[in-house]
């Protein structure tokens, strides 16, 4: 019997090949874990989300009652403001910088592998790091920014203190932490581009600033395209450096989506309406991948 | 979302020497230092502040280098604060959660690069596919559950949701892909079995993508805060990353602002491990950025 079901599960053949039957013994130990932290969270987020659950009374199924009340609250809107804000301007700031930086190691200069490493060193320390050091620099009266803003004249601005400042002296340091990883994407991109492109356009007398614009950029489109991307998705997340450098303040200045969640969620008890404004984010995120891979395919047909 | 590995020259390596540049290039090389060695200057002010003793803390003039070098700072954070049992539990935190990571992220890696079963297919898109729901949209369902089963305030409860990371599958798949079928044809005539076969002749082999999972997912791990705030909400189950948090001086209120010193001190704590291995082994943190697109 043992032995017939061996010779008959060997006969089985999966896209032209005999089936390895122990590939499920090597992916389940990592399977398994996967499916009940990631899927089956998502899915039991889903529906905490449809329901009233305090952090000790009975959930109560509500519907979409989670949802419609989100729709209406100030703060969620304030909240995916604030969010689309830090994007706005954390977005650009590392992609514009990312490839300035990149294209500068990139030139293989003396001392450039000391550069791409500083460029990237941000990158590894933790958001609590970011945050305590960067609460420092931007202290009104005595951090090293206002410091050498007021050597040219500049008064001081209250980076963390005011309403209307807050959402920049985060992104400020937002930047300084995640500029690593468009950085080190745009340095591989431009590894790419051949150094004959280059070498025929300095024959043809195009200067340094005519390669850039008409060689480059041109050709990093599609690096260019998945960095924006991945960074949005990146800083619709952002909280961590938002709960350690202002907790969301002043008046919910600096506020985002992840960190009203939180307070929702966590501070208040609130949990499936918590959930519930998280799903929107979701949602968010969702609409703009969708819409980046729908351009790229445009482009490419 | 990916990026194709590359082989052979290391990303942005340099080559050129001073010399051979002309002088507008000599320009913009020197102006490019100079942007570097801004952009390192918030480490150097987070070290400096952190030997400075409270009253050269806040001065108007900007001290690069401390006059007088105090350790005080130091002292307060290792005596005052819980800081030696947060150490402990992020390096037992972080050191099984990357084992488990690497371990089954190398197992899932080779089914899914050189064997062939139905479902494969399926299975990596679906790895992929979860790139995209980052944990925070799925963190509070994931608490509830945990708190219910008991998990909170546990090893296993800071652990668990950390191990099923994509990052250890993908790179080591990627490596699998390139691994030669000669060396497992002659194992197979043999009548070896797979594990055999797996763990006698893959995994030794496999040395740069275990050594790149293994820094960037034990580095992910240690600076982890989203999760480990909310699932350990007693001091003594703190990790490293959110225990130092609370070093933060209040927001604006200046009567604190001698604290500066201390919270640098606990910051300069939390980021040398981070920092050291980085500079010894920034290859592979690049590589593996460059290879995946993946950071968090």
């Amino acid at each position: 019997m043992v032995e017939s079901l061996r010779t008959r599960m060997r006969a089985v053949r999966w896209k032209g090949k005999r089936v390895h039957w122990s590939a499920y013994a090597f992916l389940l130990p990592f399977l398994v874990p996967f499916l009940i932290i990631i899927v089956a969270a998502a899915v039991f987020g889903v529906y905490v989300a449809f329901t009233d659950w305090g952090i000790i009374a009975k959930p109560i199924w509500v519907g979409f009652q989670n949802f419609a009340e989100a729709m209406g609250d100030q703060y969620v809107a304030k909240a995916f403001r604030n969010t689309v804000h830090y994007g706005l301007v954390i977005v650009p700031g590392i992609a514009v910088l990312g490839l300035m930086f990149a294209m500068y190691v990139n030139q293989g200069w003396p001392l450039s592998g000391f550069s791409r490493a500083m460029f990237f060193a941000p990158n590894v320390v933790s958001a609590t790091v970011i945050g305590l050091i960067w609460v420092w620099i931007l202290d009104t009266q005595y951090g090293i920014i206002n410091n050498y803003l007021g050597f040219f004249g500049i008064p001081s601005v209250p980076w963390i203190t005011s309403t209307s400042w807050a959402l920049y002296g985060v992104s400020m340091a937002s930047i300084w932490w995640d500029l690593g990883l468009g950085f080190v994407l745009f340095l591989a991109g431009l590894q790419e581009i051949p150094r004959e492109l280059y070498e025929s356009a300095q024959i043809a007398g195009a200067n340094g600033v005519q390669q850039a614009f008409r060689i480059t950029i041109p050709l990093l489109r599609p690096t260019i395209s998945m960095v924006v991307t991945l960074q949005f998705i990146a800083t619709f997340r952002i909280f961590s450096q938002v709960l350690v450098m202002t907790d969301g303040g002043p008046a919910s200045s600096s506020m985002s989506v992840i960190h009203y969640v939180y307070t929702e969620g966590i501070v208040i008890g609130r949990l499936g309406y918590a959930s519930a404004v998280s799903f929107l984010l979701f949602l968010m995120i969702l609409a703009v991948t969708v819409v980046q891979r729908f351009l790229i395919r445009e482009r490419h047909s | 979302m990916m990026v194709q590995p590359r082989t052979g020259r290391q990303i942005g390596s340099s080559g050129i020497r001073l010399g051979r540049l002309r002088g507008w290039q000599i320009a913009i090389w020197f102006i490019g230092l100079l942007v570097v060695v801004a952009w390192s200057a918030p480490f150097v002010w987070m070290v400096s502040t952190s030997f400075k003793p409270p009253e050269d803390v806040m001065t108007l003039e900007i001290e690069w280098f401390p006059r007088r070098v105090i350790v005080d700072n130091y002292v307060k954070v290792f005596v005052n604060h819980s800081v030696w049992r947060w150490i402990a539990n992020s390096v037992i935190v972080s050191a099984s959660a990357t084992a488990a990571s690497v371990l089954l992220g190398a197992m899932a890696g080779y089914a899914l690069a050189r064997l062939t079963f139905p479902g494969r297919d399926f299975i990596f898109a679906m790895f992929l596919a979860s790139l995209m729901i980052p944990i925070e949209m799925f963190v509070i369902p994931l608490l509830i559950a945990f708190i219910r089963v008991g998990l909170a305030n546990t090893y296993l409860g800071l652990i668990l949701p950390t191990v099923p990371h994509v990052f250890s599958v993908y790179i080591f798949r990627q490596f699998f892909l390139e691994m030669p079928q000669s060396l497992e044809d002659s194992a197979e005539m043999d009548g070896a079995s797979r594990w055999t076969i797996f763990s006698r002749i893959a995994l030794p082999l496999s040395r740069s993508p275990a050594i790149a999972s293994t820094i960037i997912l034990f580095n992910l791990n240690w600076n982890n805060f989203l999760w480990p705030l909310l699932i350990s909400f007693e001091d003594r189950m703190k990790t490293l990353t959110v225990g130092i948090a609370s070093f933060a001086p209040g927001v604006g209120s200046h009567t604190q602002l001698g604290s500066f010193g201390v919270s640098m001190a606990a910051v300069t704590i939390l980021s040398i491990p981070s920092l050291l291995v980085f500079f010894f082994l920034q290859r592979y943190f690049i590589e593996g950025v460059a290879k995946t697109g993946i950071k968090e």
